[in-house]
């Protein structure tokens, strides 16, 4: 189908500016205009996470869309050469920085495997990266139909979800220190326990986390303003969400029904009961729908985890790999040498290559990474979900209204962070 | 294997870790196992010293050997099967740093060698085990004078005895022993005496700990941030190899680096102390009679003053080089010269000889009289022809080329226009100073008193204005209409050698960027 959709492409940008050519449109009604280029973006309000779309218009309909990205790159993956595989941690909170502890995962997942500590991590820390995980899940998907109902006219919509977000992200902060660049997850494990009486906190949270999108879901799912805007528009063949590599809510919208989490279980996921929702059209509203129930889903998977997770030790007991303790460090010659090398030189990560894949928040988030054998990768390269599903707008625009691309953008959630690294 | 073909004929057949390997006779096990990429830690055996088997690191095992034995201890011998990484041999190194660690300090963060220490690479590469004990530690003492240069911390010493190999075997001046025994073991000098030979500071550099530090380094910079440059030391004629070590634009301390044929793994005291000179009495900035100039006034200035004093009398102007300055510096200042401005009147100066053994250290004081005396065709003559000159009235303009502070007559009554890095009583004297780089800022080449060719490569930046000296040489040739159009100094060595004989052989050898030894093979 790609194969295919390539000479249509470049026929379809074949244009000469000026020349009235009407014979693309079918609606009789649309009168002949002449084709002209506009720019949206880069500063475009819908444009979040900074993108620029340069289209082509003819009248209010589209006849060619360039996406073009860039405008958030910040050398991740250069940086990550010349930084220890522990200091790549915040760089990977600012990949996705509304679902900054799915980043650390699957980053430390990556470099877990080229140790060989896969199976090797407490039980207890596996639990804790999957709740931290899914709540992160979930203010990614909160962020992302917030603000596409933001865009649609529904500010209280936005309001009432960014609360629900809020709860949710402090209590990240109780467990991580900060609200948003969390840094929480180390190879081996993660920093610190869950802080006491948290886990009921999460439980009241969650409580009114359903309440919030459950008015929501009142003002939007029967909403006709917003069903128009959403339904048929912006719609994806399931052939092509397989053939443009896409993954995660938009892929799953189209009825493609692939979940990292489900397809290749990794962490505790296994003994963890979900479904995966798929749509039927693949069109805006379905992706609405699908990051709709994969809240719920989400909730449910934490409400298994927080009833089985185990006591125990939260980090690898491996001087090689995780820092000692404090305590151990300030007093033994050993602890303080294993803490001097760790900060100093990085832990030693043996020579070899990987490519580890997780389900981020926008889909299937992967880290290629080389090792050499010192205390930094080679190379460290993330495939970023959102690239690949940003990259398909160039075939879905063309045909529809000016208007329709806000909806459609926003519901293909876009996250610049992670997009350009 | 290319390096099998080239073994002497006495070979013997040696299987280490399960693979057969060929060794010369006699070649001793530790390195033979560290040639075919058997990874062995060690403490106190070091390539230029003899071993004495006492930090039992290197233990392997070999076939029919009750215990493991110590490889830098052991030759190798036909058929011999040796184990570097069974689970037993792995156990015994794991214990034996166990056993050296339980008395060793927590000190690392105020530590002068952590980041380039043995102890603690080996420790996270063959221990990694947290402390299995939490009693008190044997106290010793903590900050020994034991040398004009040195600073001993007895508590941080393993004992591996590799300071009193090089007082004994390096430098002949048995200065340092053990006394008493057991925990209490300490390394010290006899009562009343010092560590002050004059290869003192190489004990810092074998220490494998921080147990012995230098003065001049003592928490001056951590090790890691520092950036090492190869290079060669401008302190004498031997031309000893080191490692500029620099951060942040300014030179730290110069440590040697192996070179078989020149200094093996060693340098004097003296030589450590060259890089304060490059921080020390530096121009920046062009002058004209005293005053800061434009470097292109000055320029013109010099080529006026040259172009008159060459019209009026040729043989009344006189070029002094340097035998500090580099091979390159000197051919482009004998190019100006001799092929442009026909001077006659050669003289060459550096610094006064000095004191001189047999194991390193050369009586003449400069990196490049070699190079200088090959390179120039007509009879050099000495700084003190130039006083005598000077006073008689023959000379009217002098070019000078000095690298360093070149102890030329100051007041004089000639012209002088001076390509200098260092203020002075010359420069003081000069009608025209052009500011140029020292030898840790610049590439080159060296030639020692061998005759050998050895390249400098740059640690740090010229100060202010300062360029190479042949650049400021180019750009002085240009105002006078001559062409020397070197874009490099690989250039200038490269027109060097195709005209004088001795650097045919030469070559410029590959760029060499600083590594930060953070980044770099730790020299733990």
């Amino acid at each position: 189908m790609a194969r295919e959709a390539v000479p249509q492409l470049a026929a379809r940008r074949r244009v000469v500016f000026g020349e009235s050519d009407v014979s693309d449109f079918d609606d009789e009604q649309d009168l002949p205009t002449e084709s002209m280029p506009l720019m949206m973006g880069p500063s475009h309000p819908a444009m979040h996470g900074t993108v620029r779309m340069a289209l082509e218009v003819e009248g209010e309909k589209i006849k060619t869309a360039d996406i073009q990205i860039g405008y958030l790159h910040r050398c991740f993956e250069k940086e990550a050469e010349y930084a220890t595989w522990t200091q790549i941690f915040p760089y990977t909170d600012r990949l996705n920085y509304v679902s900054p502890m799915l980043n650390n995962v699957g980053y430390a997942l990556a470099v877990e495997k080229l140790l060989d500590l896969d199976g090797k991590i407490p039980e207890r820390a596996q639990y804790i990266r999957v709740i931290v995980g899914e709540i992160s899940r979930i203010t990614d998907h909160l962020t992302c139909l917030a603000a596409g109902a933001m865009e649609l006219a529904a500010f209280t919509v936005y309001f009432w979800l960014m609360k629900a977000r809020e709860w949710l992200w402090e209590l990240l902060e109780e467990v991580s220190g900060a609200r948003l660049t969390h840094s929480y997850v180390r190879i081996g494990g993660v920093v610190a326990d869950l802080p006491e009486g948290w886990p009921a906190k999460l439980r009241e949270a969650l409580v009114k986390v359903r309440g919030a999108i459950a008015d929501a879901d009142k003002l939007l799912t029967r909403n006709k303003i917003f069903r128009d805007r959403m339904d048929g528009v912006g719609v994806i063949a399931k052939a092509d969400a397989a053939g443009w590599g896409l993954t995660g809510p938009v892929a799953r919208s189209t009825g493609l029904a692939y979940d990292v989490r489900k397809d290749h279980p990794y962490l505790v996921y296994d003994r963890l009961d979900f479904d995966v929702p798929v749509g039927s059209t693949g069109d805006n509203f379905d992706r609405y729908a699908v990051r709709l129930e994969e809240i719920f889903q989400s909730m449910r998977i934490l409400e298994q985890a927080l009833a089985k997770i185990p006591t125990g030790p939260t980090i690898i007991d491996d001087a090689r790999v995780a820092l000692p303790g404090k305590r151990e460090t300030y007093n033994t010659i050993e602890a303080m040498i294993a803490h001097f090398k760790l900060i100093m030189d990085g832990l030693h990560v043996p020579p070899g290559e990987i490519y580890s894949f997780t389900e981020g928040g926008n889909g299937e988030l992967g880290f290629y990474i080389v090792a050499d054998g010192s205390g930094r990768p080679w190379k460290c390269r993330v495939r970023p979900p959102c690239f690949a599903n940003l990259a398909i707008l160039t075939k879905v625009l063309p045909g529809l209204f000016i208007a329709d691309v806000v909806p459609t953008f926003g519901m293909i959630n876009m996250i610049g962070g992670e997009c350009d690294r | 294997m290319a390096a099998e073909s080239s073994l002497p004929a006495e070979t013997v057949t040696v299987i280490v870790d399960g693979k057969e390997h060929k060794f010369a006779k006699g070649m001793n096990l530790l390195e033979a196992c560290a040639s075919v990429g058997a990874k062995i830690p060690f403490f106190c055996y070091h390539p230029g010293l003899s071993s004495p088997a006492v930090c039992r690191q290197c233990l392997v095992d070999i076939k029919g050997s009750p215990k493991p034995v110590p490889s830098c201890y052991t030759t190798v011998a036909d058929k011999m099967e040796v184990t570097t990484n069974s689970p037993k041999v792995l156990d015994v190194r794991r214990q034996m740093l166990e056993f050296t660690l339980l008395n060793h300090p927590i000190d690392c963060p105020i530590c002068d060698k952590a980041g380039e220490c043995s102890l603690q690479r080996h420790y996270f590469d063959w221990d990694g085990k947290l402390a299995r004990n939490e009693g008190d530690k044997v106290r010793k003492l903590k900050v020994v004078d034991v040398g004009k240069h040195i600073v001993l911390d007895q508590e941080r010493c393993i004992l591996c005895t590799r300071c009193i190999r090089v007082c004994d075997e390096v430098a002949k001046s048995p200065d340092l022993t053990m006394a008493y025994r057991g925990s209490e073991q300490i390394l010290t000098t006899a009562p009343g005496q010092r560590l002050d030979n004059p290869y003192s500071l190489n004990t810092v550099d074998v220490c494998p700990v921080g147990a012995l530090t230098a003065k001049d380094f003592r928490f001056a910079r951590r090790a890691w941030e520092l950036s090492a440059t190869p290079s060669v030391c401008p302190g004498c004629a031997t031309g000893c190899n080191i490692e500029i070590h620099a951060a942040q634009g300014k030179i730290w301390r110069l440590v040697p680096r192996e070179n078989p044929a020149v200094n093996k793994f060693w340098m004097c005291d003296e030589g450590r102390f060259e890089y304060k000179a490059v921080h020390e009495n530096r121009i920046f900035l062009p002058q004209l009679g005293g005053k800061r100039a434009r470097f292109d006034a000055a320029l013109a200035e010099a080529a006026r003053m040259l172009r008159v004093a060459t019209a009026e009398e040729a043989g009344s102007v006189g070029v002094v080089f340097s035998y500090a300055a580099t091979n390159e510096d000197t051919h482009a200042l004998l190019h100006l010269a001799i092929d442009g401005l026909k001077i006659q009147r050669i003289y060459a100066g550096g610094r006064s000889p000095g004191w001189s053994d047999a194991i390193l250290v050369s009586a003449d004081k400069n990196p490049n009289t070699a190079g200088v005396e090959r390179m120039v065709p007509l009879p050099l003559r000495t700084l003190k022809d130039l006083t005598s000159d000077i006073a008689t009235g023959v000379l009217s303009t002098v070019l000078v080329l000095a690298n360093e502070a070149l102890p030329v007559p100051a007041a004089t009554p000639v012209e002088l226009v001076v390509l200098a890095s260092h203020k002075g009583p010359l420069v003081d004297a000069a009608q025209v100073v052009l500011p140029i780089a020292t030898w840790a800022e610049v590439n080159g080449t060296f030639t020692n008193k061998d005759g050998r060719v050895q390249r400098l490569h740059p640690a740090i930046e010229a100060p202010g204005e300062a360029v190479p000296g042949w650049r400021a040489v180019a750009l002085l040739a240009g105002k006078l209409g001559m062409k020397l159009a070197y874009a490099s100094a690989e250039e200038v060595f490269a027109e060097a050698a195709r005209s004088h004989a001795f650097l045919k052989d030469a070559a410029w050898g590959p760029s060499s960027q600083p590594v930060q030894l953070r980044f770099g093979e730790s020299r733990g």
